[in-house]
């Protein structure tokens, strides 16, 4: 480390000074000093922080709704992921595809409370704020149909005739959590019966490789 | 500027130069050369430890279910957690041959001898915290290797007459190792020990500061009296590039040589080739040469000698009259500690 090159200047002497190479040195270590302190230290807090903010979840897992045959067209079920939210999966159609069914989050995404189906108005609505959203989640009315804040919907897909939600994998380890809830009213278009609770209770958790729907990204190591 | 200074002093009333006097320690001139840095290092790397340490807590969880899987977590899918394990487990690898290195500048330079003879007995047990925090560490990550070198490290301790099953129920919470265990080495890993350490840190640094820094001559220089310099600003800006040269240093270790998940622990199968961490390479080589109570026995004995040998240095030299009898004595303990780690690290078993 340079020392101060002119330790017995005034301040006005200093001004007056020339410029020598000691005073160059002496400048240049003093901001090289301080810039690596700001800016290492700087991005290791920003590290910190950011490793503070749990990871957006970077593998979906596939789980097991119900058999598809057991819900009639127009039929809902109340469905709970792992971490505790809820879902309305509703069928909309009878081709024997993931396309007759749409999973529509319950959640309200203006500040979470829950939905409930409205069958004399057609539209899920959020007591909280009056929020409305049509059949597919859009929201139309109330302080998300303002901020264009849909219903979150989830991917699903139906192989040999049983219903899957992919489900960010957060949490897994509350596996008998996740499944289907018996309701005691309408939570989507159509009659509600729980269908198929006993198999959800059964449900084969099927973890996949790697996210076969498009998903949040998570931060991982590079390779 | 001095209304806000008189407004700070009437209600805390510190004398802002007695303070400035009181902390800026003549320092000999020798501690310019790099090599005398020795004592801050482990002490930077142990901020560091104490940092990572604290955010690594918020996601790890100590239980045989969860352990494995929360690092896993922190590793793979918590933003930077692979960096911070990794600025952990590289930072502990730093701090144990930063101390390791300076007990021997200590030693070598005979700056152990009166009157800073307590102050060595508490170098020594900085040392056995580090290694301890080390071993507990390491135990965490209910791996196959730390799972094992925990039922290794409690059992060997089982065999120190009358205490040793003690500490072994102690540590283990039981007989074997169980679901309290791991929340037992996580609360030594980062509280017991830590605490100890930061008191006996204290100390440390209290009796460095009391009796001043060892003043030493290297061949050559005349016999002046020996110069010193300020401790703040001139031996603060070297401890700031020292610092800023580890963190650059652990994150290019904690980049290149990134810290990996190995198979979770398995209580039913034991590894075919099974090590510590390489700081017991020593003792656990010396545990394969002798019988389990007599290598326990013997290795106390060492220590308890190490801890002891400013009075032990004393009596040998009045008893030779030889000054650097401890040299030669050190060179051969040094050199058998190498040998036995190098051995213990080529070899499988």
């Amino acid at each position: 480390m340079a020392h101060d090159p002119h330790p017995s200047l005034t301040p006005d002497d200093r001004a007056t000074a020339p410029v020598t190479r000691r005073a160059v040195l002496w400048l240049t270590s003093r901001l090289a000093l301080v810039g690596g302190l700001v800016g290492g230290y700087g991005m290791f807090a920003w590290v910190s922080g950011r490793f503070m903010l749990p990871a957006r979840a970077g593998q979906l897992h596939q789980l097991f709704v119900a058999r598809a045959a057991d819900l009639g067209v127009s039929d809902t079920v109340l469905y709970r992921t792992p971490e505790g939210r809820t879902v309305n999966i509703t069928r909309r159609g009878n081709s024997g595809t993931a396309a007759d069914f749409i999973a529509l989050s319950s959640t309200c995404p203006h500040l979470g409370c829950q939905v409930k189906w409205e069958s004399q108005n057609n539209r899920y609505f959020c007591p909280c704020h009056n929020g409305t959203f049509n059949p597919d989640g859009v929201a139309t009315g109330g302080p998300p149909g303002e901020a264009g804040q849909s219903l979150p919907r989830y991917t699903l897909a139906v192989e040999k005739g049983l219903l899957y939600i992919y489900v960010p994998g957060e949490q897994l380890s509350m596996g008998d959590v996740a499944g289907l809830v018996e309701t005691s009213g309408p939570t989507g278009p159509g009659h509600d019966p729980c269908l198929g609770c006993t198999q959800a209770r059964e449900a084969r958790t099927r973890i996949s490789p790697e996210p076969r729907v498009p998903g949040p990204s998570s931060s991982r190591r590079p390779a | 500027m001095s209304d806000v200074r008189g407004w700070i002093g009437q209600r805390v009333p510190i004398s802002v130069d007695g303070l400035a006097a009181m902390s800026n320690e003549p320092v000999p001139y020798h501690m310019k050369r790099w090599w005398f840095a020795l004592g801050g290092t482990p002490a930077y790397l142990f901020v560091v430890q104490i940092v990572t340490g604290v955010l690594l807590a918020f996601y790890y969880q100590p239980a045989p279910a969860t352990a494995y899987e929360s690092v896993r977590y922190i590793t793979e899918e918590a933003a930077f957690g692979w960096y911070l394990r990794g600025l952990h487990k590289w930072g502990a690898t730093l701090m144990i041959a930063a101390v390791v290195l300076h007990q021997m500048r200590v030693f070598f330079t005979g700056a152990y001898r009166k009157p800073r003879e307590l102050n060595w007995m508490i170098g020594m047990t900085i040392l056995v915290c580090t290694l301890l925090i080390g071993f507990t560490g390491y135990s965490l990550v209910f791996e196959q290797l730390s799972y094992w070198g925990a039922t290794v490290g409690a059992n060997i301790s089982d065999t120190v007459p009358v205490v040793g099953p003690i500490i072994k129920q102690v540590l283990l919470g039981g007989a074997t190792y169980n679901d309290r265990t791991l929340s037992r080495f996580f609360i030594l890993h980062a509280a017991v020990l830590p605490v100890l350490l930061i008191l006996v840190l204290m100390m440390h640094i209290g009796l460095v500061r009391l009796l001043g820094v060892t003043e030493l001559k290297f061949a050559g220089e005349d016999a002046a009296p020996v110069k010193h310099f300020n401790f703040f600003p001139e031996h603060f800006y070297t401890e700031l590039i020292i610092g800023l040269t580890l963190m650059i240093l652990l994150s290019v270790l904690a980049t290149l040589v990134p810290v990996e998940m190995g198979p979770r622990a398995n209580p039913q199968i034991t590894p075919e080739v099974i090590k510590p961490e390489w700081f017991f390479y020593v003792a656990f080589r010396w545990l394969k040469l002798f019988s389990a109570t007599t290598a326990m026995l013997t290795q106390g004995l060492i220590v308890f000698v190490m801890f002891c040998w400013p009075f032990i240095d004393d009596w040998l030299v009045r008893r030779f009259k030889y000054a650097d009898i401890s040299v030669w004595i050190g060179v051969t303990g040094a050199l058998t500690i190498m040998g036995l780690t190098m051995w213990e690290a080529l070899v499988a078993h």
